[in-house]
């Protein structure tokens, strides 16, 4: 008896979904949570009036390095789904921790790391830790800390293939090629009659990002539907790349809704159409959807570059930061070089297991060496 | 004559002096072969001691009595008196050992699985006689053989009756096959006589004809002529014979049962492996997935000799990424998780948070707190 899964159960089968997905009010009050466990712990060890950080400036600290992390990428020349999983890893590395805790500084290398691991983009950590002038080491030894706050989910639902399917489609629509769907609008199960309206479509509104503009004859061909159409690809693309990587949209919405959101940005009549082609019109779910998106594309249309943290602003942060760290993490790889070597890293237990360990070690370098029996001479005498 | 006498070897089958008088005297009357030839011994299971068979009746014909035997106070009773088999009187004690513990494990090597299995009932059931031979831990041994019989009582007289059953077939067949060539040999000495007979009539019918002034030539030919007809007759009877004889032979060898282990029973057959555990993706609501797309990335794939020799399809791309494109397009995280937070309070999700912090706190060595319990790495949900 198998059971139909419909886009929107396999995508709720997904770790992105099940772990990683929040209401605002659930991702603020998460947030909110965090840096108020950080700073009861700072208050522990760092004096009464060391100036913390606030909520707002660790924000905007991870937001920096997310920009940090996509340059870097570019550095590599990786492809854009390295960039966006290792930004969604430090994104949700901070909902857990905080930069009080661990700065984004020391973490952020270790993310992207990380991700060129898991997206299949191999690098040695040699290469890797050359290329960015950083010691190999400090890249692992946050790299054990990195997996568990991601609870060891290394998946990240990205809007880029799909896109991609969108951008198919579309182009078959202007070609009059279309897929049958059950309940859409009158004329849209008709191939002919779809790519004849694609050539009618408004021009986008002002706004938009896309670069393209409607022929200057007024007469639209088949060719200027096409370019258009690569042209809100592209323009989408870039809304992918940069603003929704740097806002909340992952934790907040499905990839699905991100593309289309992105999607209206670039070209918004384009995509109302496209949206009409696939959503029955009597569908209850038709405004909810349509709401979310635009919802969505708000989200992304708000965000602005400059906003982002500069260097300088970030070194003042940063400053603050190291006055107020907590000596337990300051040194990550000794913690960590600590934790290889008698393998528990815990402190009591540990320490038994790690003298036994030690024992062990040394006997077999001994064994190791007396592998065919002690040296002549000491056997001769 | 005494020379002869002399020089006339030992035979070889004589026992030596000692053991021939005490085989030869009755221990209880004394009374001897060499005065009375018709001496019989008789022994009883009970102690296997032997006394003439005028004592057995002598001393047992009014009931159990006590050994006549100084030191053994075994009880014995007529009935039970028989004559021996073997003359050494160890080897028929242990015969009747093997056959007591036999007719009890009486299993077959058909019951049996696998070797090992046999072997070790085998090996269980040679400990056993062999203790009981050699009368070591015989309590403990005759424990275990009474438990085994008590447990295995059904068992045991199903194996005897199949044996029995065995046996008899087996009497049966050879008894038919003795008939078999009984009957062949009576036949081939009638056969004989007959053609003896027919040689004879033969002969004489030439003579008859020759006295009666026939040409004596074609007489001795047609003469011959029946000779040779019936010698190619009493070839073609042998070889009928032979073909008889080779049928028999292999219907003895088609009721030849090779023994062996029981045949393993055959396995039902794997079902096939799900790997998606019943479920299907055909639930689809936003797309339907068409032949081809028109979009250059799918074109320049499908038309590349070097993708398509390793066996890669395009149709794995396109369904993928409209896949992709719409897998939670009606999902409403917002909204979604609002519910399931208030379904189930999270409470792992939030304790997550810091808690990772502090475990990592007494990594670093800072010991001053208390046991910190672990991160729970399993997936809270």
């Amino acid at each position: 008896m198998a059971q139909p899964l419909s886009e929107d159960d396999i995508y709720r089968t997904s770790t992105q979904y099940r772990l990683w997905s929040f209401s605002p009010e659930s991702l603020a009050s998460q947030r909110k949570k965090t840096h108020e466990l950080a700073v009861d712990r700072a208050q522990r060890y760092a004096d009464r009036d060391t100036h913390l950080l606030t909520e707002g400036e660790e924000l905007r600290l991870v937001q920096r390095y997310c920009e940090q992390i996509r340059t870097t990428s570019d550095h590599f020349k990786w492809p854009v789904n390295v960039k966006a999983t290792a930004v969604q890893y430090l994104r949700r590395f901070y909902l857990s921790n905080s930069c009080i805790t661990y700065p984004p500084k020391e973490i952020y290398k270790t993310v992207l790391f990380l991700a060129s691991k898991s997206e299949a983009t191999h690098v040695t950590l040699a290469d890797y830790a050359r290329r960015i002038s950083t010691d190999p080491e400090a890249i692992l030894a946050a790299e054990y800390k990195v997996m568990q706050a991601l609870r060891f989910t290394l998946d990240v639902r990205q809007p880029f293939r799909g896109l991609k399917g969108c951008l198919m489609e579309l182009l078959n629509m202007a070609e009059g090629m279309i897929g049958h769907m059950e309940g859409v609008e009158e004329g849209m199960s008709e191939g002919t009659v779809v790519a004849e309206r694609t050539k009618e479509l408004p021009s986008p509104g002002e706004g938009s990002h896309t670069k393209w503009t409607p022929p200057s004859n007024g007469k639209t061909q088949l060719k200027h539907v096409q370019d258009r159409i690569q042209a809100a690809y592209s323009a989408a693309r870039v809304l992918l790349d940069g603003p929704a990587s740097l806002t909340d949209v992952y934790f907040l919405y499905t990839p699905s809704q991100i593309l289309l959101a992105a999607l209206q940005l670039a070209d918004g009549p384009l995509t109302g159409f496209y949206l009409s082609s696939k959503l029955p019109t009597d569908a209850p779910v038709r405004p909810k959807i349509l709401a979310t998106i635009s919802a969505c594309a708000d989200m992304l249309a708000a965000f602005n570059q400059s906003q982002v943290l500069t260097k300088d602003e970030r070194a003042k942060l940063e400053e603050r930061l190291e006055k107020c760290r907590d000596p337990s993490t300051k040194d990550l790889v000794k913690a960590f070089a600590a934790m290889r070597q008698d393998g528990t890293g815990e402190d009591g237990a540990g320490e038994e297991k790690a003298k036994r360990r030690k024992v062990a070690r040394e006997k077999n370098e001994k064994e190791g060496q007396d592998l065919f029996g002690p040296s002549l001479t000491a056997s001769g005498t | 004559m005494s020379r002869q006498a002399q020089s006339r070897p030992q035979p070889t089958t004589r026992r030596p002096a000692d053991s021939e008088g005490q085989d030869e005297i009755c221990p209880v009357c004394k009374s001897s072969r060499y005065l009375t030839p018709t001496l019989r011994f008789l022994i009883n299971p009970e102690c296997y001691h032997k006394f003439c068979e005028s004592c057995v009746d002598r001393i047992f014909s009014h009931g159990p009595a006590p050994c006549p035997i100084p030191g053994c106070h075994k009880t014995l009773r007529k009935h039970k008196f028989r004559t021996p088999t073997f003359s050494d009187l160890q080897v028929e004690r242990e015969v009747d050992i093997r056959k007591k513990v036999g007719a009890v494990f009486n299993r077959r090597e058909e019951e049996f699985e696998d070797l090992r299995a046999y072997n070790d009932y085998l090996n269980e059931v040679e400990d056993i006689t062999f203790n009981l031979i050699n009368k070591l831990e015989v309590e403990e041994t005759e424990k275990r053989f009474k438990a085994y019989q008590r447990a295995h009582e059904r068992e045991i007289t199903e194996n005897a009756s199949l044996a029995e059953q065995e046996r008899a077939s087996f009497a049966a067949l050879q008894k038919e096959e003795r008939e078999q060539a009984r009957s062949r040999r009576e036949a081939a000495r009638r056969e004989d006589a007959e053609e003896k007979r027919q040689l004879e009539e033969n002969r004489r019918d030439v003579l008859n004809r020759l006295a009666s002034g026939q040409d004596a030539e074609s007489v001795a030919k047609a003469g011959q002529q029946v000779h040779l007809k019936k010698r190619m007759d009493r070839a073609a009877a042998a070889e009928r014979q032979r073909q008889l004889q080779a049928a028999s032979a292999s219907n003895g060898s088609g009721n030849v049962v090779i023994k062996g282990l029981r045949a393993k029973q055959k396995q039902e057959p794997e079902a096939s492996v799900d790997p998606f555990g019943g479920l299907s993706f055909e639930g689809r609501k936003y797309y339907a997935l068409q032949d081809d797309y028109v979009w250059a990335g799918v074109q320049e794939t499908k038309a590349d000799v070097l993708i398509g020799a390793g066996g890669y399809d395009v149709g794995a791309f396109t369904g993928r990424a409209l896949c992709e494109a719409f897998a939670g397009l009606g999902v409403f995280v917002g909204d979604e998780m609002d519910e399931r937070d208030r379904e189930k309070m999270g409470k792992e999700n939030d304790e997550m948070a810091t808690k990772g912090a502090e475990v990592a706190a007494t990594k670093g060595g800072n010991a001053a707190k208390g046991k910190v319990k672990d991160v729970k790495m399993e997936d809270p949900f």
